[in-house]
């Protein structure tokens, strides 16, 4: 073929390539636009159908016509990402051949020119060189300064106050009313009970305090004290006994029997009241915002209630915590001075009785399944935390006074949902923690382990109880087991009746566990010798506890029933909370306070 | 002989038969009643150790024939197709990664980041081209690199550049490898790989902007001769420092040259250096004085260059995510509340306090204002030498390729009459 026609060819060549890579090119561009404007998986049509769906959710020709719809949007979408692909390869093609063309066609006009004379003005050239580059120079240098003086450094203006903007408590949740029940209004009375009045509507006239209380040197309170209040979880010490008397073995929620008041609590919680003097103190979180709530013991108006924000290294958003665990599941502490509540976020806080905040810090958010529950525990100046998470068990003591850490003990087995106890052996003070796999003693001053002994297992949610030199500790699919701390020996163990929540107590030398599954059962503590069973058919996470020789136990129903601590099966009484309970009550001068998902009640003789 | 290459056959197909096996999933992808295939990820799969050595061995082979091609065989074609290979293999095959250009940044994290260990076979890449480079001029650039071989196929027309334009389009490498080096030492992005223009047209898959941007490149390439090597490749500033060195480079003739001038137009890289005028050089309108002014200014252009970068850390630390996150956090906190805002979402959800976000954004930005010293320093040397280069004159006798500036493409040969 002769130059000629070759350049003809090729010139054909390049033309039907070019037009055909400008024509898929504009088809690519084309669909690009059709594409970033409809974007069918991102169509209104759909959402606003999904959205019916939320208000008709049985309606299965809306389900059908969704997914009709969904499948068509998605054909669309795969089908223009196909198109995209070809395109692409039949683009590149021709733009190959079309490059190939080119080289031939410059490649046959290509002459043997005349080489260039030598640039005769390299001097002007080099000057010319010069004058470009200190332009450029200078014109970096005035970017540089440009982007200096139109940037603001954020994050220096930062502070701790200006985060969580979603902490904020909403308008609604303040106006709490305590409702005063009337007169011990019969069962046939009960239709009454949703007419009572709000004696007092609090609305924004709650005092929300933020000042820091003044450092005051305080004095902690005698074993007496602590005695004839509720400072923690299960009473003092954690121990399930309360040092009352003549408390109520009957009422009715719904009726009103016996209830002295009852109070709507604001945000959830699984915590249980604690009390000192005439101050019952609760938490409440959701994944916005953490509560503190100091209720008056006698009338059941609240005295103040404070958000626990603002907290150094306190998590953006809340962790993600199973529905029947919460934010707020760890009961609080006090010691007459100081109240301390914690919740699932690690935020720890230090509040004095009149609500005003001494301290807070974050623990670090727990790395924990179903979220923290463990509860907290204080003896004179410390403060004891159970921080258990999937990474890492810790038993923490924190010196109350200012929240910083006075000791730290790194402890083996797995993550519990247990709260400590405090018993007191051979005259000291030791932490009593139950866990997989161990069950184990720390010194209280020190937070040294003192022993430990291998029984338990699983995921270990009932705290260990102490009575009669023992001390005890269950956990369903693992065993019922009695230990003396001092000889760090078995003392006994029983696998037929096993906790899953509920804690056991012992008083008098004998011991209860009430299960999941309904059971309430009886043991000689010091032998193990099984003394009665009670089933009662709904399951227990309340845990049983004793007062003036009566056993209190509220099935997950919310019944109550009491019965006699002896040996043989005795009920004095009965009550309903009339929804579901799984916190544990607290006693006072002759009133049990219950806490409920939404009220906290008071229940005594009128 | 015959037998020779069966048997290579053999065994490089047993090999890479071997490998296949080696790269499977160790949990493989779930198959559906539907018939639904599971779509390819954008980014290459994680590839077999064995493969990635052969990469290395392959990269060794293609460098060790380009400089045999260029020095010894002379020979155009011969470069053509071996740049051909490099396009298939490391271009549309490897889908250009993994690619010496972007080790610059691997090397650079591995040095700022005691967390972050290099590969050994992407410290090879890194490291190979250079050391032949060393020895032997750029010819990585001629037939190893993708991004060079897919540039130089397309060159049609290209047009001459004038010095003052070259030398300031020069000063663009410079300061992309400062901020390559910047961004990677401070774990904020690869950004020499996120702004390949090459990339998605090598494995067909790219945001849209980068699509034409590639396309603009490869056009632009036409009249342009490898716009993107010349005017932006930061490993090319590598290279050129390596090459100005290299003991056995490319010449354009093999004897003596007979001053034909023939060559004179044959680069279309301007990398020609011709013979010295003797007669601008008594002539020249500056001396001594200019090269001492200029030389004392460096030290200037470097305080000059460190301050206006450290200035300017606080805007360009905004292309770091998590300076960026903590700073809309706290000049928009409602974008809390934006579900489909995910970069905020997985903060919130991570548990983390915005103290710690805070604290984490604030030590990314230490390190920018420490890094931005040092590029905003170093690109102040970079105008210094720049200037100072253009008062300096080296006697040439003949036309020479520019040692630094020369991809070793070997088209000037064949327009130089002396053949041996």
């Amino acid at each position: 073929m002769e130059n000629d026609a070759k350049l003809k060819l090729f010139l054909n060549i390049a033309l039907v390539s070019g037009i055909f890579c400008l024509t898929v090119a504009l088809l690519l561009l084309l669909n690009y636009m059709q594409m970033t404007k409809n974007k069918p998986l991102e169509s209104k049509a759909l959402t606003s159908l999904v959205k019916q769906l939320s208000q008709e959710p049985n309606s299965d020709e809306l389900k059908q016509e969704i997914r009709d719809f969904d499948l068509l949007a998605r054909k669309a979408y795969f089908n223009s990402q196909w198109q995209v692909k070809t395109g692409g390869y039949l683009l590149l093609f021709g733009a190959i051949v079309l490059a190939f063309a080119l080289r031939v066609i410059i490649g046959l006009r290509s002459k043997i020119e005349e080489p260039d004379i030598l640039d005769s003005n390299e001097m002007v050239g080099r000057l010319l060189t010069q004058r470009w580059v200190l332009l450029t120079g200078a014109i970096l240098v005035i970017l540089g300064l440009v982007a200096s003086y139109a940037s603001v450094d954020h994050l220096r203006e930062y502070s701790v106050n200006d985060s969580s903007p979603n902490l904020k408590i909403a308008d609604n949740r303040d106006k709490i009313e305590v409702i005063q029940v009337g007169q011990a209004p019969t069962v046939a009375d009960s239709a009454k009970t949703s007419s009572v009045k709000p004696t007092v509507s609090l609305g924004s006239s709650l005092p929300v305090k933020v000042t820091q209380a003044p450092a005051v040197k305080v004095s902690f309170p005698g074993l007496a004290e602590i005695k004839s209040n509720v400072p923690s979880f299960r009473g003092p010490f954690g121990n399930g006994v309360f040092y009352q008397k003549e408390t109520p073995v009957s009422w009715d929620a719904a009726s009103g029997k016996n209830v002295i008041w009852k109070t709507p609590v604001p945000l959830k919680g699984y915590n249980s009241p604690i009390i000192w003097g005439t101050k019952l103190f609760l938490s409440g979180a959701d994944n916005h915002s953490r509560e503190v709530y100091c209720y008056e013991r006698n009338t059941g108006k609240i005295l103040w209630k404070q958000p626990v924000d603002k907290i150094k290294g306190s998590p953006e958003a809340a962790p993600k915590v199973t529905e029947d665990t919460g934010y707020s599941a760890p009961s609080l502490t006090t010691d007459g001075n100081r109240v301390y509540a914690m919740f699932a976020t690690g935020d720890i806080i230090c509040f004095d009785m009149d609500g005003n905040r001494i301290w807070a810090r974050n623990l670090g958010v727990p790395d924990n399944h179903y979220g923290h529950a463990s509860s907290l525990m204080m003896l004179k100046d410390k403060l004891f935390v159970q921080y258990d998470t999937n990474k890492s068990r810790k038993l923490i003591g924190l010196k109350a006074s200012t929240g910083q850490t006075a000791w730290e003990t790194q402890r083996k087995g797995k993550i519990s949902w247990a709260s400590p106890i405090l018993a007191e052996i051979n005259g000291k003070y030791q932490v009593v923690l139950s866990t997989d796999p161990m069950v184990a003693g720390y010194d209280a001053d020190s937070g040294k382990e003192l022993w430990s002994l291998n029984c338990m297992m699983g995921e270990v949610g009932p705290s260990p109880a102490f009575g009669s030199g023992l001390i005890f500790a269950a956990n369903e699919y693992a065993k019922l087991v009695a230990i003396d701390p001092v000889k760090n020996v078995k003392v006994w163990e029983s696998d037929e009746y096993m906790p899953e929540v509920a804690s056991p107590v012992t008083a008098n030398g004998l011991l209860f566990i009430a299960t999941s599954y309904g059971v309430i059962a009886c043991y000689d503590a010091k032998s193990g010798q099984k003394y009665w069973v009670k089933e009662d058919g709904t399951g227990f996470y309340s845990s049983p506890v004793i007062v003036d020789n009566k056993l209190y136990t509220f099935n997950t129903a919310g019944k109550m029933k009491v019965f006699e601590v002896g040996k043989t099966e005795k009920i004095l009484g009965e009550g309903d909370a009339a929804e579901k309970v799984t916190t544990t009550p607290a006693f006072k001068d002759g009133r049990m306070y219950l806490r409920t998902p939404k009220f906290i009640y008071c229940i005594g003789k009128k | 002989m015959k037998n020779w290459i069966k048997l290579t056959l053999i065994f490089t197909l047993l090999f890479y038969s071997l490998a296949g096996v080696a790269q499977q999933q160790r949990f493989p992808k779930p198959e559906f009643g539907t018939g639904y295939h599971q779509p390819t990820p954008v980014t290459p799969e994680p590839r077999a150790l064995v493969l990635e050595y052969s990469d290395v061995v392959i990269l060794l082979i293609v460098l060790s024939l380009a400089s045999w091609l260029a020095l010894r065989k002379r020979s155009r074609k011969g470069m053509l197709w071996l740049s051909v290979f490099t396009l298939l293999y490391f271009g549309f095959y490897r889908n250009g990664c993994i690619c010496a250009i972007g080790s610059v940044q691997n090397v650079a994290l591995t040095i700022f980041d005691p967390g972050y260990a290099i590969s050994i076979t992407t410290l090879l890449f890194f490291l190979l081209p250079l050391v032949f480079t060393l020895y032997f001029g750029r010819t990585f650039c001629a037939g190893a690199c993708p991004l060079g071989a897919i540039q130089d196929l397309l060159i049609i027309k290209p047009l001459s550049f004038p010095d003052w334009l070259r030398k300031t389009l020069g000063l663009l490498p410079y300061l992309y490898l400062s901020l390559a080096v910047l961004f990677a030492a401070t774990g904020t992005d690869f950004i020499i790989c996120r702004y390949d223009p090459f990339v998605g047209i090598f494995r067909m898959d790219a945001p849209f902007h980068m699509v034409i941007l590639g396309i603009a490149f490869l056009l632009m390439g036409m009249f342009v001769a490898r716009p993107y090597c010349r005017f932006l490749c930061p490993y090319g500033v590598l290279l050129n420092w390596m090459s100005r060195f290299s003991k056995w480079h490319l010449a354009i003739t093999p004897a003596a040259c007979i001053q034909c001038k023939l060559c004179s137009d044959s680069c279309p890289f301007d990398a020609i250096d011709y013979p010295t005028d003797e007669k601008q050089i008594k002539n020249r309108i500056w001396g001594v004085n200019r090269f001492l002014f200029y030389a004392l200014l460096i030290p200037i252009w470097i305080l000059v260059g460190g301050y206006t970068g450290s200035k300017a850390h606080t805007w360009i630390s905004k292309a770091n995510s998590k300076v960026y996150l903590a700073e809309l956090l706290i000049t928009k906190p409602e974008v809390r509340n934006d579900d489909k805002n995910l970069d905020v979402q997985a903060f919130l959800s991570s548990g983390k306090s915005m103290e710690t976000l805070v604290n984490e954004a604030s030590v990314i930005r230490h390190k920018f204002y420490i890094g931005c010293w040092i590029a905003g320093g170093f690109m102040g040397l970079v105008i210094g030498m720049t200037l100072l280069s253009q008062v300096i004159y080296r006697r040439k006798e003949d036309y020479q390729p520019d040692k630094g500036n020369c991809y070793s493409c070997v088209r000037c040969i064949s327009y130089c009459p002396v053949k041996k």
